[in-house]
């Protein structure tokens, strides 16, 4: 006794010098003025970055630049939000694509007083991003300053299968046809001829300028001109590569096609300039950049999409920490420390006079990668690209899984950019009956208190009574609440509201509208019964394979700790990997699932992740392979408590197996199950990681979203923040009339002794 | 007890298929972590890669924080874990035991923090860890750990104490002890696979999480484990070998945890002798 309480002595002065440090870890002084910067540069990229941060320190001494390394969207998404909360970095770094949208937002500032017009020369054309400014339309906004082009997609290909690149897209056939091979002839290709991201519309842009189309029209403004003549022939063409000549392997996304490329089993990638020297580098292969060929129909050279890259200031920041954030952008985008980032990692500068560089010209990857720039686009920076990124997503892999002509899949995509654009410019006022929806709100939290009138005034001389109960719950529940409260009612307010794109710092209330825009949009009620069928499916089978492993092990036999070990590896290795190594082992051509189905079963490959039913299957097989682990330890636990006696009086009064496991096992394993099997459905429900990451974010063609993936699609692509608000309340309502059903019926919250 | 040859021969082979299909996606993992130059996929099926390397375990431990980061992961892992457990055993306990005004409406309350799909919560929580200068610390951290956890744990805990017969405390009160006591000495050691359920829970919490994790932290040497992973990736140029590898080491500790607190799972500590 007297040891083990030293031992409960001795965590609990563990835990108190935890506190303590906690604490004591949140003061720091240092007198430097701090520059914050988020950026997305490649691990290449941020040794550079280091270093050039070392110097500007040293040169002045009075600032302090902190980096920060964010993936692109979740920069974007945390930008924005933090852009909003006030306390976003000085700077941000990226590509110009989503200036558009940080501007209509209010979240970016102009950096023309410190640009002059001789200093803006300096630069490529293109490459200083303007805008318009709201409150001056005779002043243009000079919303980045970037230190390179990037972006650009080019031809990669393998100088042991390859000698000379293809200048025609008709070579390129040619070489692709006579490099996809079936060497070992077991009726599957050991070598393909051109990998790309083949499902991401992106890449297709290329063939697009090739054929002579564009993602906007002639007018100079941002209307969307996805159902031309050209791209209808340019997906005919894209569409050939696979279909027709079999040089594209099926089920080729990114890292697919990454994969095949680097293991010497492609001959050619179109891929990007971020890619190229790693491709340089990988062993095994001989890997050299061409630019994209011209297309044979047209004369056309393939023209890329290209952004420039750079900083941009956050709007909302103190007038000296804007001087100090662009003393360090001057710094970064000089042409000394652009020319470093040249030499390190062959970036494309964005200033005039080292586009002349003998760098360029010497290097056969920088000089493949100028000729490649000089051809392409500037990508759009209008808030329009993203409503065309998404809606030509479905179509396009709806076409590519073979279920649609590239006419019809063209007319779709550009009805669906038709739509998105209205929705993300969607502006509105807000209500002039604001006192209305005040009133209402009282009159709700009155009628509540009326309505419990009596418990309230109960609830004092009951605390006096049993003062004991209220302590013991009291500490959790303003843990729990603390965080929750202000958050969902925040949330109530922003689903009566307006807040979107151009309502993004100013919202107002406007009532029902988001409700009513939640109940009329055609695919609610279907992704609803989706929603619902991934619950109930994955909760059954995490409770059915938990208490049938628990049982197995509860009983006499050898090898228990190792079996429990094995068994928990699932709960105890991070879903963030696992759900994509799931993703790849529903490959079709490479995966483990088709080929044990084949081999053992003798079934034929199945398209996993090109169908959508099999793509949801192949959701839930993960998210069941995810969540059984839990289950089986929470019923291991339960089992502890049944008393064997129970067993050895069922088994006297002649109950065989099912009958004790019905009568005996279930109803004392029903109070320790019954929070796990509802909180389970509950998160089951939410849970947007496992089919976001094995469906690579709702593909094909946004058919495995259910209404979680929905909300954010819809707050973080259209910026309908008023609109997933109002949705999340549906989906908590919801759940909540659900649990309160099933808890009554299932009488969950009774013990069974009394 | 003895059982037939038929129905040890079937628990085995029922464990020995789910142990096959629990380690076959971590054995791809590990593959992946030994694979040179970063590929996720895989055109072949070897677990052990043609070339295969250490060099991502390497660079993991020589040129990456990883161990300031498992460290902190440590702290606030710990850290929740004890105030979950703490929280969650006496709240529990309340709402089993006693029958106070707002008892079932407390429990569906708690219910109802799960219910919200986190997506619409962070724009708040944000401004709420603004407006708290919590940016930077575990402190509040370990607030929204702790509630993440708890609905679950309190739960949980209310479940395990209503399988526990209300006679032993009676019989306790009757020799003379407390009601304090009776749960100290009597209710606590009957409940400990449940607080063990509680404590790895806990503890799961903290250390697989990477959201809220993302708004609060933003200095890199207060980086908890998933988020220094996280930071491996990158759309379209991932580290996959040191992704995979980091995943891998990150389950190591939890494993370990399960392994110290399992015996208390499947010990077979029954209520003995208490007769109804």
């Amino acid at each position: 006794m007297g040891s083990q309480s030293r031992g409960r002595q001795s965590i609990w002065t563990l835990f108190a010098l935890g506190c303590l440090f906690l604490l004591g870890g949140c003061s720091q002084n240092d007198p430097r003025r701090s520059v914050t910067l988020w950026h997305q540069m490649v691990p290449r990229d941020r040794v550079m970055l280091d270093k050039l941060v070392e110097e500007f320190e040293a040169a002045h001494p009075e600032i302090d630049v902190r980096t920060l390394y964010k993936e692109t969207e979740e920069l974007r998404s945390g930008f924005q939000t933090a852009a909003l909360a006030g306390i976003g970095p000085e700077l941000v770094y990226g590509p110009s694509d989503v200036l558009g949208t940080f501007h209509a937002m209010g979240i970016v500032g102009d950096m023309s007083p410190w640009v002059n017009s001789e200093e803006a020369g300096e630069f490529v054309e293109g490459a200083l991003t303007y805008l318009p400014d709201p409150n001056d339309s005779e002043h243009r906004m000079l919303l980045q300053v970037p230190d390179r082009f990037g972006n650009h997609l080019a031809l990669v290909y393998n100088r042991k299968f390859i000698a000379e690149p293809p200048a025609t897209t008709a070579e390129m056939v040619d070489l692709a046809v006579a490099n996809t091979l079936d060497t070992d002839r077991d009726g599957r290709q050991d070598r393909y001829g051109l990998v790309w991201n083949f499902v991401e519309p992106f890449f297709a842009i290329p063939f697009l300028t090739g054929y002579g189309a564009w993602v906007f029209d002639e007018s100079g403004q941002p209307v969307p001109a996805l159902d031309s003549p050209e791209s209808v022939s340019a997906y005919q063409f894209i569409l050939s590569l696979q279909q027709e000549h079999g040089v594209v392997p099926r089920n080729c996304d990114y890292e697919t096609a990454d994969s095949l490329f680097k293991s010497g089993k492609a001959a050619m990638i179109i891929n990007g300039d971020w890619s190229w020297t790693d491709y340089l580098e990988t062993e095994g292969i001989d890997a050299a950049i061409a630019p994209l060929p011209v297309v044979s129909a047209t004369g056309k050279p393939m023209a890329p999409m290209i952004s420039p890259k750079g900083y941009s200031l956050n709007a909302l920041v103190s007038p000296q920490a804007a001087e100090d954030a662009m003393q360090f952008v001057q710094f970064m985008t000089s042409a000394e420390s652009q020319r470093k980032f040249m030499e390190l990692v062959r970036i494309l500068p964005s200033r005039k006079k080292l586009l002349d560089d003998p760098l360029i010209r010497e290097d056969p990857t920088l000089a493949a990668s100028k000729e490649q720039f000089d051809r392409g686009r500037i990508m759009p920076v209008d808030i329009e690209m993203r409503a065309v990124w998404d809606a030509m997503r479905p179509p396009y892999q709806t076409l590519l899984g073979g279920n649609t002509t590239p006419a019809a899949a063209a007319r779709q995509m550009q009805q669906n950019a038709l739509h998105s654009i209205e929705i993300i410019q969607q502006e509105s006022a807000g209500t002039a009956f604001l006192w209305l929806w005040q009133l209402a709100g009282l009159a709700i939290c009155g009628s509540l208190v009326f309505w419990q009138r009596e418990s309230l005034l109960g609830l004092l001389p009951d605390m006096r009574r049993q003062p004991f109960a209220y302590l013991l719950i009291a500490p959790a529940l303003i843990v729990m609440f603390a965080t929750v409260v202000f958050p969902f009612f925040y949330n109530v307010l922003l689903s009566l509201s307006n807040m979107s794109l151009h309502n993004f710092q100013e919202w107002s209330i406007v009532g029902l509208r988001n409700y009513l825009d939640v109940f009329t949009e055609a695919k609610f009620f279907g992704v609803l019964l989706k929603t619902l069928v991934w619950t109930v499916v994955n909760v059954v089978f995490h409770v059915g394979i938990g208490v049938a492993l628990a049982i197995a092990l509860n009983g006499p036999i050898r090898g228990k700790p190792l079996y429990r070990v094995l068994l928990i590896i699932p709960w105890a290795v991070p879903a963030y990997i696992t759900a994509l190594t799931w993703r790849s082992m529903f490959h079709y051509d490479y995966g483990a699932v088709n080929l044990l189905l084949g081999e053992f079963l003798g079934i034929p490959p199945l398209n996993w992740l090109g169908e959508p039913g099999l793509a949801f299957t192949a959701c839930i097989v993960a998210n069941v392979w995810l969540g059984y682990p839990f289950m089986m330890v929470i019923a291991l636990g339960g089992l502890q408590g049944i008393p064997q006696e129970l067993y050895e009086a069922a088994r006297i009064d002649g109950a065989n197996r099912w009958q004790q496991f019905r009568n005996v096992t279930l109803p004392l394993l029903k109070p320790v199950l019954a929070p796990a099997v509802v909180l389970g459905g509950i998160w089951t429900f939410n849970n947007l990681n496992v089919i976001w990451l094995v469906s690579n974010g709702g593909e094909p063609a946004d058919q495995t979203h259910i209404l979680v993936s929905y909300v954010y699609k819809a707050v973080f692509s259209f910026y309908r923040y008023g609109y997933g608000a109002a949705l999340s309340m549906v989906i908590f309502v919801l759940l909540l009339a659900v649990s309160l059903y099933s808890l009554h019926r299932t009488r969950a919250t009774e013990s069974v002794y009394t | 007890m003895k059982e037939s040859l038929l129905t040890t021969l079937s628990r085995h082979l029922l464990l020995l298929v789910f142990a096959a299909i629990s380690i076959y996606p971590v054995l791809t993992v590990l593959s992946i972590s030994l694979r040179p130059g970063d590929q996720l996929q895989s055109t072949d099926l070897s677990i052990i890669p043609p070339n295969w390397t250490f060099a991502a375990y390497r660079e993991l431990f020589t040129e990456q924080p990883f161990l300031r980061w498992l460290g902190n992961s440590l702290l606030v892992s710990t850290l929740v874990t004890f105030t979950g457990v703490v929280l969650a055993s006496i709240g529990g306990y309340a709402l089993s035991r006693f029958k106070f005004i707002g008892r079932q409406a407390t429990m569906l309350a708690i219910l109802t923090t799960q219910m919200f799909p986190a997506t619409m919560l962070l724009l708040p929580l944000y401004i709420l860890i603004a407006k708290l200068q919590l940016v930077d610390t575990f402190l509040g951290l370990l607030v929204f750990y702790v509630s993440t956890a708890l609905p679950f744990c309190i739960w949980q805990m209310k479940g395990f104490y209503d399988t526990i017969p209300p006679s032993l405390e009676e019989a306790a009160h009757i020799d003379g002890c407390s009601r304090a006591t009776a749960f100290w000495l009597i209710i606590l050691p009957i409940a400990v696979p449940g607080l063990v359920i509680t404590a790895l829970f806990s503890f799961m919490t903290a250390w697989s999480e990477y959201i809220v994790a993302a708004q609060v932290l933003q200095d890199r040497d207060m980086f908890t484990l998933p988020l220094g992973i996280k930071s491996f990736q990158a759309s379209m140029s991932t580290q996959w070998a040191l992704y995979a590898a980091a995943s891998l080491l990150v389950s190591l500790p939890v494993v370990v945890v399960f392994l110290a607190l399992s015996r208390y799972l499947v010990s077979g500590m029954t209520l003995g002798a208490v007769k109804e």
